[in-house]
This record gives structure tokens, sequence and C-alpha cells, in this order.
């Protein structure tokens, strides 16, 4: 039997367990992490660089050729096929692999042989000369606070990928809780009086989100209607507010009462708070999606004034003032059908134009507003969608889902802003350089948040080597 | 947000008890779950590697690899750190320890090692769970043989004072809520009749199925059936019927045993009985329209779920790591499924599957092998071996051999089935019966009928070319009867074949034949149909040419195919009557043939028989447990679907045993087991601590010994359904195909659909079950339950009806209040929250008034008024309030 442990073994293994970042020492994690009332649903297990998300998903697969990855390769052989280029290798079925198909011989999800020259033009922006597409001006005007991730991968090659971007598992496995659920999880509430998980805009695959960690870690659907941005958030009758607020006193006093009956009832207890949180909820939830308070150049930064952009815009602007007031995790989801409005086999100049004039100012603005109010710091932006589109033409003027190589980008909350992290192949179909599959982006979105993946788990469920993901160290500041 | 939920404040609870390494480490605590996560898998009970076992601490320690005192010198440390060969757990195998967990390991070596004398298994067969099942007073005849007497048994052994019997009325009301999903009445409350008379008068009522169904539905994952528009993806169309069998067979006490080889093999079991065929929607349920393994995965997970507790899915990729069972099992279990495939058969009255249809299972392909998916992984099968059928090796001892079944005509050519004929017929005749109704009402002239002519033709005298009548009526009426008319002789004619086939006595040359005619009057009809389909365009002000171009070359080439089958070159067309479920969005339904296979393999029987198989000590336990948890709010074993090695003996195991015992004596009666449980005193103890002993409060506060009733929350649909109740609202009706989550039906919320894409908005809010997969109820209490009992328009409706019946009944608030405390409740207030009800009705807030006085133009208002005391207004209000109280959504 070998005497001793090896030293260096174990610094490996302490750099593997707990990676050293600006902010915390792997030793610094390591003590807080023993902290009572840590973890999951009493904060975060070591400290922090980031309070809230805002979650952005393009539903549908914007093609990252047209948007954050210029491959000026593809003008160069448009029109070739791929197997006469000298990228020929990309299609090597041995590559093509890590697929796993869910509609054998679809329509959609196939090989695309002819290259497509970019449909839009690119130009670098700011300090860090980053380049973005034409279609995303006002997002090109903020890369100098964006992480742009060019080397994104994932399995599926249906839209069954916006459950796994959101989940980690493929369509055909079993659904697991959500990112956001998970956050939720092991976070608590900032805020009593708010829902902590919050979802607007269109879902179609999977509508829960917290499987099974419960239906408490759903998110819980708001609209942008001040009269009833919450289901029964007033009454659907004749009740006027003084007798709702009749109605809430007598509950109050009725069940304080109970309590002599059923002394010790720590369910009673909680039933009680959650009616003075319903009733604080019925006004404070209203308010937030209500911009009367908010300046017009505010409104304006966010795009409230024009038709084209206004839904998206009034969505991020309430998820500013929902971050604001501590809410952890807000989900957004743009492009509605049930594939996703950002699918385009077809007509792809045309309609990834209009799509990005919805969703560009409003990003920027929420983006720029977030900085002006010192609140970037704290709150991560993410922009993602479930896969690229592919490097080849799909009826001569479209683009296939592309699940092997794609982009999605980052910014706040301790994100370094201004960076490319990660490289396509010459023709963006491959993520061939730092590629990272879709939970890697959960794990650094929970390591910013103070969280480690690797012990976010319930009794009874495993949790999978690739669910946890891997912190991309890369784009932190 | 503040989340109250159980399971969140375990987590809570498991991190609070987490402590600094220097705190001491523990070894339940600490170390032994980061050695079963990391190490037992291949050094535990399950396998020995290295003659190694890492689950005892003599073991660890006689085996050199833990030195108490010195972790350098210890192994185990060094394997665990090793970046070679030696590392443990092996690359591939498992994540390393992190350092967390390794400064754990080191200090408690450091600190001796220390761990408690645990039994350890000698062999995974000795666990609890796969013991047979046995009375205990026959293990042991010092043991009581009755629930209470066992309960009772622990409480005194452990000196604990039981609570006495909750208040009656109390008592009724969970026994109502309980039973049926209904509170009861005030009649009801007030019922003199002894409290065993209630229970048999409750189990006897058919809204005991509709209550229990809803918990079996959770249990075996009821979705509707769900897809993309017109596409089906999931599950399957029509699937209440499944619903209804289940409330139909646990209404009629059929046996769980029974119910499940129904479930599971009915098609096999019974293949004419379309009642208990209704059964196998079970398994339609898991029909996934892309991915056939992802179908069967679903398949084998839930099945061994839900009715063995055990986690089969877990040897998909490799040998289970907690449980013994191989990943081999888990293929062989697979070959049991592989050859079966779902279809929607015709009903009786109804030949539109669209309509109408019953979801089922059939073997389809006899002869699919089954392949082990290396790693689990579908692309990788190991083709080198095939698969036989069976279950699990730790129980095959008693697995039925399987013996494949011939099946009757009518189980497997659907279009034979006497009342499918009558319906096509009928459909048929109907269509003609139109058609002539349709041509009368524009014919000028009377004509002359050939009506009685046509009754009297033979199927093979094709009509049309008897006609004799003078013809005045619209041109396009006459097409319509004379489609009409061909349809339906083409019918006669494939309707005979189809019986003669079943029939025989007709030579193969007469067959060929009827075949050949009935052909011709395929043909025949299609010609009628596409010239009249040419004609309706046509008679558009503006007729669309694509359309019209599409219709004509529809005639040309119904032409083309009425030469042909003159000439006897165009094959009969088999009726197809039912629809198989597709296998893959590539195929179409004209892919699959019109008959089924005439065999079934009988191994989803023979699983069925084993599943139930009175040597089989999972099935009675896990039922008992899942019945005892809903009556209890808590499990007797916790993990709910997993009774394998993770399961510690629960406390009630003795209590497990006796019911499992009573369930399969009775010929597995649920309603013996309910009767059993609800009529004992542990489910009749009060649920409060109020006026509890003190030492077994402390002792015991969690109330693991029972000594008190547990406090239960309504679920979901006892919410709405009590609400509709109380204001007299409620649609009793029983069965029929499931209601959108739109509708304001006044039904039981079980009737409503429930899949991905149908979720009732109110339903939801209060932990309605994931169609996925849900064994257990969550208790949440959030803010948007509060929200929606105080603002939800169908609330205001229901406390409106109610206190507009109930106020006529008092003539004081003191009366009013007693009423609704009582009937909402179940309880009369105590004097503080009558005082409380009655301030509150007296107060006279102008706006009260206000809408009050408007109220009073209706006749009813003014009566109403006539109580001085106090507004009828107010009255609502404080209705509305008690249906917020929190006794209210509670099962006391």
């Amino acid at each position: 039997m070998s005497r001793g442990v090896g030293g260096l073994a174990l610094a490996n293994l302490l750099a593997q367990d707990a990676p050293a970042g600006p902010s915390e020492s792997a030793g610094k994690a390591d003590s807080s992490d023993f902290a009572p009332g840590s973890g999951p649903g009493g904060g975060p297990h070591f400290s922090p660089r980031a309070r809230s998300v805002i979650w952005l998903f393009m539903r549908g697969g914007v093609s990252h050729l047209e948007s954050f990855d210029p491959k000026p390769a593809l003008n160069r052989y448009a029109g070739k096929t791929i197997a006469s280029t000298p990228f020929a290798d990309v299609q090597n079925p041995e590559r093509l692999k890590k697929v796993r198909v869910v509609v054998v011989n679809d329509a959609n999800g196939q090989q695309r042989n002819v290259l497509y020259p970019l449909q839009v033009g690119f130009r670098k922006w700011g300090q860090s000369g980053i380049e973005v597409s034409h279609l995303f001006p006002h997002i090109g005007g903020c890369v100098d606070d964006i992480a742009v991730i060019r080397s994104m991968w994932t399995t599926d090659d249906n839209h069954g990928a916006q459950v796994q971007f959101h989940s980690g598992r493929h369509m055909l496995e079993p659904r697991v809780p959500t990112i956001g659920a998970w956050v939720t999880y092991g976070l608590g509430s900032l805020n009593e009086n708010l829902p902590q998980f919050i979802g607007m805009g269109p879902r179609y695959f999977d509508r829960r989100d917290g499987h099974y960690l419960g239906p408490a870690y759903d998110a819980v659907q708001l609209k942008i209607d001040p009269q009833t941005p919450l289901a029964y958030a007033r009454p659907e009758g004749d009740m006027t507010g003084g007798e709702q607020r009749r109605v809430f006193d007598l509950v109050h006093t009725l069940n304080r009462l109970d309590g002599s009956l059923y002394p010790g009832d720590e369910r009673l207890e909680a039933r009680l708070k959650s009616y003075e949180l319903a009733f604080r909820m019925q006004t404070s939830v209203p308010e937030i999606v209500k911009f009367s308070d908010e300046t017009e150049s505010t409104q304006r930064l966010y795009g409230l004034d024009q038709d084209a952009t206004r839904e998206f815009g009034q969505q991020l602007l309430a998820a500013r003032r929902f971050v604001e007031r501590g809410v952890r995790f807000i989900q957004i989801m743009h492009g509605g059908g049930a594939a996703g409005a950002w699918d385009q086999h077809s007509n792809l100049k045309q309609k990834h134009t209009e799509l990005a004039r919805q969703v560009d100012r409003p990003i920027a603005g929420l983006l720029r507003d977030l900085k002006q109010r010192g609140m970037l710091d704290s709150t991560i932006v993410v922009f993602a969608t479930e896969f690229g589109r592919t490097p080849g033409s799909q009826g001569g003027n479209g683009r296939d889902h592309h699940p092997f190589g794609f982009s999605v980008w980052m910014a706040g909350g301790g994100i370094r802003g201004g960076m490319v992290h990660g490289a396509t192949d010459e023709i963006g179909f491959h993520a061939v350089e730092s590629p990272h599959y879709v939970t890697d982006i959960h794990a650094t979105l929970l390591h910013q948040l103070g969280l480690d993946s690797r012990r976010l788990h319930v009794p009874g469920h495993q949790r999978l080597e690739r669910d946890y993901g891997h912190v991309i160290h890369d784009i932190l500041a | 947000m503040q989340v109250f939920s159980i399971r969140a404040w375990a987590s809570v609870y498991a991190v609070l008890i987490c402590c600094p390494v220097a705190w001491g480490v523990d070894y339940a605590r600490d170390i032994r779950p980061l050695l079963r996560e990391k190490c037992w898998s291949c050094h535990g009970v399950l396998k020995q590697e290295s003659d190694l076992r890492l689950d005892a601490r003599t073991s660890m320690v006689t085996a050199g690899v833990v030195v108490p005192g010195d972790p350098d010198a210890s192994e185990l440390l060094r394997r665990v750190l090793a970046e070679d060969d030696a590392q443990m757990p092996p690359r591939g195998e498992g994540t390393r320890v992190t350092a967390r967990e390794y400064r754990l390991l080191h200090a408690w070596i450091a600190a001796g090692a220390e761990a408690p004398e645990e039994p350890v298994l000698a062999s995974p067969t000795d666990h609890w769970a796969f013991q047979p099942i046995r009375r205990p007073s026959q293990r042991d005849p010092l043991l009581p043989d009755s629930l209470d007497g066992l309960i009772d048994r622990r409480l005194r052994h452990y000196n604990l004072a039981a609570q006495a019997q909750a208040p009656r009325t109390l008592l009724l009301r969970r026994l109502y809520l309980d039973l049926l999903g209904l509170p009861p009445t005030a009649r009801q409350l007030r019922d003199p009749r002894p409290y065993e008379e209630i229970v048999d008068a409750l189990l006897a009522s058919p809204q005991y199925g509709v209550r229990w169904a809803r918990h079996w539905m959770d249990i075996w994952r009821y979705s509707d059936g769900y897809g993309l528009n017109a596409q089906l993806r999931y599950s399957q169309h029509h699937l209440w019927h499944w619903r209804d069998w289940i409330v139909e067979s646990l209404n009629a006490d059929k046996g769980y045993d029974r119910m499940i080889v129904e479930m599971l093999a009915a098609d096999e079991a019974a293949p004419e009985d379309l009642d208990a065929i209704r059964a196998t929607g079970f398994l339609a349920r898991n029909y996934y329209l892309f991915n056939r393994t992802t179908w069967l995965d679903n398949t084998l997970e839930h099945t061994a779920k839900a009715f063995l507790g055990l986690t089969l899915n877990c040897a998909k990729c490799h040998d289970h790591k907690y449980d013994p069972i191989t990943q081999m099992d888990y293929y062989r279990m697979r070959a049991i499924f592989e050859p079966h495939q779902v279809r929607l058969d015709p009903v009786p009255g109804q030949s539109d599957l669209d309509v109408d249809g019953l979801p089922r299972v059939f073997d389809d392909h006899l002869d699919a092998p089954t392949y082990l998916h290396v790693r689990g992984d579908p692309l990788s099968p190991d083709k080198s071996r095939t698969i036989e059928p069976g279950v699990p090796a730790l129980f095959a001892g008693f697995q039925p051999p399987i013996r494949s079944i011939a099946l009757p005509h009518g189980a497997f050519a659907p279009a034979a089935r006497p009342y499918v004929q009558q319906d096509l017929l009928a459909v048929a005749q109907a269509r003609l019966a139109a058609a002539r109704q349709a041509a009368k009402s524009v014919q000028k002239v009377e004509r002359v009928t050939r009506e009685d002519e046509l009754e009297n033709e033979s199927a093979s005298s094709p009509p049309g070319e008897t006609s004799g009548g003078t013809v005045d009526g619209s041109a396009m009426a006459e097409l319509r009867l004379r489609a009409a008319e061909s349809h339906l002789a083409a019918v006669r004619a494939a309707l005979q074949v189809e019986r003669s086939v079943v029939d025989g006595g007709v030579t193969a040359e007469t067959l060929s034949d009827m075949r050949r005619e009935a052909s011709r009057l395929q043909a025949l009809a299609a010609v009628a149909d596409a010239e009249l389909a040419l004609a309706e365009l046509q008679e558009a002000t503006q007729p669309d040419p694509k359309q019209v171009a599409a219709a004509e070359k529809r005639l040309a080439s119904a032409g083309q195919a009425l030469r042909d089958a003159e000439l006897g070159k165009r094959p009969y067309q088999p009726l197809r009557v039912s629809r198989k479920a597709l296998e893959s969005p590539a195929h179409k339904q004209e892919d699959y043939p019109t008959v089924y296979p005439s065999q079934t393999t009988g191994r989803r029987l023979a699983l069925a028989q084993w599943i139930v198989s009175s040597d089989n000590p999972l099935t009675a336990r896990v039922c008992v447990n899942h019945v005892w948890m809903r009556h209890f709010g808590e499990p007797l074993v916790e993990s709910v679907f997993d009774f394998g090695l993770r399961a510690p003996e629960p406390l009630h195991a003795d209590v497990l045993d006796f019911l499992a015992t009573e369930l399969v004596e009775s010929g597995w009666s649920l309603k013996h087991l309910h009767r059993l449980i609800v009529t004992s005193a542990a489910y009749r103890r009060s649920c409060s601590n109020l006026g509890a002993d003190p030492r077994t409060l402390a002792f015991d506060p969690q109330n693991k010994y029972l000594w008190r009733m547990h406090v239960r929350r309504m679920e979901s649909e006892v919410v709405r359904d009590s609400l509709l109740a109380l204001a007299g609202k409620l649609d009793l009706a029983l069965g029929g195909p499931s209601l959108s989550v739109g509708s304001d039906s006044h039904r039981r919320s079980l009737f409503y659909r429930h899949s991905r894409d149908d979720e009732h908005p109110f339903l939801s809010l209060f932990d309605h079950p994931d169609h996925l997969q849900c064994y257990r109820r969550e208790r949440n209490i959030v803010p948007q339950q509060a929200l929606a009992m105080v603002n939800a328009d169908m609330v205001a409706e229901c406390v409106t009806s109610m206190a507009d019946g109930w106020i006529e009944e008092a003539d004081s608030p003191a009366q009013f209040a007693q009423l609704a405390f009582f009937r909402l409740l179940g309880r009369p207030p105590t004097a503080e929250e009558l005082q409380a009800c009655e301030d509150f009705l007296r107060s006279d807030p102008a706006e009260t008034n206000a809408a009050a006085r408007a109220e009073t133009p209706d006749g009813h208002g003014t009566a109403r008024l006539a109580h001085a005391a106090f507004s009828p207004r107010n009255a609502m209000l404080l209705v509305h309030a008690l249906v917020n109280h929190n006794d209210f959504i509670t099962i006391r």
C-alpha cells in the first residue's frame, strides 16, 4: 500500500472542484460552502457575482451566420457543394454522429450541401471591434458589454432542442428541471411579494419547468396587461376593492383564531402568510407592468414607441422592473408558432430581418438601461436560441436546423464584455474551438449566482454528468 | 415569493445538518451516503469486486482499506486521488470525489473511522421488500392481527398517548372528502347512522369511483392525446375510454389483480371484451410517434414503478447501481412489449374514428427481435444475441410460461364484427335517406321512386342502371342520390365479403367472384363520388380552376379504376374500419393491413400474471402504500415508486404487510382495503395537537407513530368540486369524452382534458398533476392559490349561490354564521370566531350597502333585505371568506 497522499493530485482535485475566480478563492468557496442555510432555497453556496438572470430565448433557431458568427468563406464558395470545398471533412459521418435524430427522414433537420452565401453584411462594433451583422445594429452598439460564444453545440436537430437548451436533456430523454427552476430552487426568494421565477412569451414543447422539483418551481406566466398580468390578479366578478380588503381581513382574523384549535400547525402559518403575500401581489405585479412611472426616454429606449418593437420591449422593460425588485429569473421567449418564428427554412433574409427588428432595439435598450442604473453588474442577460442554421441552403433561400455549431451571448453579472469565446470552422459548421454543450451556459449562470451545479440535486433523481455542465471561465471578468 | 414545499423543506433540512468538517464528521450523515453513491455498486451487496465491501466498517478495516486514525495509510484515500488505473471510481464509471468529500473522508478516518454497527445485507434478496408477504401474526404469534393492534402496540411500547377520535362532523367531512372527493351536506353531517354504515354507503356511491380514479390516474399517468395540430404525437385520442374503465372498475370493486391484467393484457386475456380492452389505454398512453425506444422506455419505467415499485429504468444503460436488476433484465422486459402496437377500433354506434373510437393495444410484430442497446444507445444494438422475453431474473422463479394465443376472428378482423357491419350499413343507409329527402324537396314532380326496387335489388346489381323513373329534380340532387346509392351497394358487397371470410362456407371461387364484384361496386361508387365532387365545384359562381382540374383528374382516375375493375384487374379494397397508430411520421395508414395478426404472443399476459402472482412480494405492498398515503397524507414507505434496496424498512412494516395480506386474501378488493383503513381508530383520530400529551408531542412531533391524524390538503379537483357541490351546482354525471379545459362546465374535474396542452387554469394552481409523472401530489402553498380563491369568477358564483340559499334558513347573523361554518368547515364556530363573523355581518360599510341596495330591484333581493340585521352582500362576503379559511382547503 502506498504511503502518503500526493500533494499534486490533491491540488488538482481542489482546482477541479472549486475553480478559482477573481471573486473568490477555492478555499473561500469551500468554507462558506458549509455555512448553515446555504444551498437549496436558502441562498447561494458561495459568494455570488450576480443576483438575477434575464433569459432571452429566440425560438426557432437564429442563424449564427447572419447574426454573430460571420463566415466570409460562405461567400467565396457560394453555390459549391461542401464536398467540393476544402472543408469537405465537416460532413465526415463520424463528426455528425453526435446528433440524435428525433424524426427520421423529416423534411427538416437534414444536411444541406450547397453553400449559401451570407444574406447580410457584418461590421465591427465598439472598442472590441467584434463583428455583428447588420440585423442587430443596436446590439452591436453594446458589444463591449457582451461575451459572444460562437462555439455552442447541441444534439437535437429538431425544435425539441428548445427543451434541451433549458434542461440539458434531449427531447427523447425524460423531462428534468430547467435552468430557471434550478436557480429558483437553489436560491429562494429575494422579494416575497413577487414570484421568483417569471415567464413571458410563447412556449411549446415543455410547458413546465420544475418537473421533479415540483410545480412550485414552474415559471409563473405573466402577460403585459396591467389589468390581469397574472391569473386571477384581480376580482373577476363584481367584488369591489373595499369588499376584497374586508374578505382578506376576515380570512386573516379567522385563520389566526384557528391556531388555537390547531396549535403548532406549520401549514396554517404558511397559509396565513400566503394570503398576506397574495394581497400584496395584487398590487405589486400590476404595478410592474404599468410603465407610467417610466420616463418617455426610457420607454423609447426599449422601443415602446414603435409597433414592431413594442411587445418585446414591454416584456424587457418589465423584466428590468422585476429585477429591480429582486426577482431571480425572468424567462422571456420570442417567436410564436409551434416550431418558433425564427425557423427560416425559407425567406431567411426577409424573415430574419423582420424578427431581428422586433428584438434588436429592445435588447440593446435593456442592456443600456441596466448599465445606466448600475444593475448590469448584478444581472446576467442571456441571448440564446436552440440551434443555428446550416451553412448550406435549403430550397434556395433558407437554411435548415444546425445543431453542430451556433452562437449565443451573455452580458452582465460578472461576464466579461467585448469578447468572443470559441469558434466554429471556416464555414460555420462545427464548433471547433472551445466547444460548449448547452449545460455549460447553465453551469456558468449558476456559478455567477453563487451556486455549484453539482450540488443541486434531489434524492431519488439521478443527474447525469452532462447535466451539470462546465463553467466557461474564459468569459468571466 | 415564499414557497412552502414539503420537499423543499426536506432539502433545507438536509443542508442545515451539513456542518463543517471541524464540527466532526458523522458516518451516517457524511460518509455512508458518499460511499453508497461512489463505491457500493461494485463494493457492496450487489457486487464484491476484489472481494471488497465498503458498506460496513468491519469489512473496510479488515481489508485494510481504511486504517482508523491513519489517513495516510488508508488505501481508500489513495485510490480516490489516483489518476492512473488505480483511480476510484474508475474512469467512466462514476465521478470522482470532490475536494470537500475528500476532506470528509480524511477527517473521518483521522478521527478513528467511527461508524455504528449496522446490519448489512448478506445478499440483495434479503432486502425486506423482497421477502414474501406474510400476515404479521403468522410470522410472530405475539403480534396483533389488526391494523390498530399493530399501531397501538408501538405507541404503548414508546409510551405515547394517542389523540381522541376527531369530532364526529369533522370525521364525516374527512371521510366524505376522502372517499368521494365531495364535502357532506348539512344533512349528511348530521347522519345518525353508525360510522361503519356510512362508510359502506360511501363506498357504494358511484362518486367513489370518480374520486379514486383520479388517484390511480396520477399513478398510471393518464394523459389525453396531444401533438401538433392534426398530427397526434403522444398518447391517443379518445383515451377517456380508459378513464371510464377505471371509474367503473373501481365502482364495481374489480380486483386490483384483474385490473392489472386488463391494463397490460386485456387483448390477450379477453380478446373480444371491448369493455375490458379499454383498460389497455394504460399502455396506449405511452404512444410516441417519433421514437419507439422512448415509447418503450416510458412503458417499462412506469409499468415497473406503478405496479412493482422498482426503478427498472435505471438499468437501461448499465446494471442497476443499487438494486439487483441487470441491464439484461431491462431488455428482457422490453422484449415483452416489443411486439405490441396501438390502434383505434370502432366502437358500437360510431364508425367515424375521429368522433369516437377505442384506443387499445395488440401484438403486431410477433417476431420483432429485441437487442440489448450497448450503454443504452439505440444506435448500438448488440445484434449478436436476440433477447428472450422475461421478467427480472431476481423474481423469475414464479414467472408463468409464455404461450402464444390464437385470437378469435373479431379480435383481429374488426370489419367482420357484427356491430361494425351494422353501423357501416346504417351510415350508408342514412346517407341514402338524406339524399332521397333532399331530392324530394327539390323535385317538382313526384319522382317514381325506385326505392322498393332498390331495397329488393341484390347487392351485385349496380344501382343507376335499372333506373326507370322520370326525374325532374335538380341534377345535383340526382348526383347525390346516385352517389349514395352506389355507396350503399358497395358497402353491402364489401360487408358480405368480410363476413364470408369469417363465416366460411363459400368456396374460394365464389369468394373470388364476390371480391371482384365488390371491387367493381367500390369503383363505381368512387366514380359517382368523383362526379359529384366535380359537379359541386362547377356549381360555384367562380369555380377555382385548380380545384376543378384536380376533381377532373380524380374523376378520370376513378373511371380508369372502374374499367380495371370491370376487367377484374383491380383488387378488392378491404374495409378499413380501424386505424393503427402510425409507427413513424413517414408512414401512412394505407401502409398497414386492415386485418391484424391472428395470434398474440401472450408475453404481456404472462407479465401481468407474474405481477399479480401471490408470490410477488412487491405488488400488494406497493398498492397498499399508495392507498394508505391517500388516506393518511403520508405513505408508509416514503419512496412510493422505489421499494428497492435504497428504501429502508419502514417503521410500520407490519401494518403494510397486514394490509397487503388482507388485500390479497380479499380477492384484491380495494374497497376492503379502504374499509379497513377508514374504520381504524388510527384514521379516526383528531389531527390536532390540542391537548396532546406533552411527552408524546416532544418525542414524536412529526407523528411518525400515528398518535394523531396527519393534516392534509384538498387536491386541486377536490377544491373545485367541493365549491360547486356546496353551491348546489355540481353536475354528477359520469363518463364520456373529456371536456375542453376552456369550458365552464359544472361536471366533476376528473372529466376535463388533461395533457401537456390542456391544463385547467384554476386546477393548475393547486398542484395539479404533471401528466408525465405524478406518483405523489405536491402540497405547495403559494399566493396564487389565494388569489384564485378570492378573485376567480367561478368561486364568486359559487359563494353567491351558497349565500343565497342559506340566507333563507337563518334568522340572525349568528345563525347564518353558524350555519355557514358548519357546512363549509364541518364544525361550529368557537365563541370568538362567531363574534368575528357576527361583527362582519353587522358591519355596514357604505359600499356594501350600496351594493346591497343595487340588488333590491329583483324581487329576491327585497326578500333578503328583510333581514334587517345584515345584508345579503355581507352574507355572500362572509361565505367568500370562509371558503378561504384554512380549514376549508384543509382536510382536518
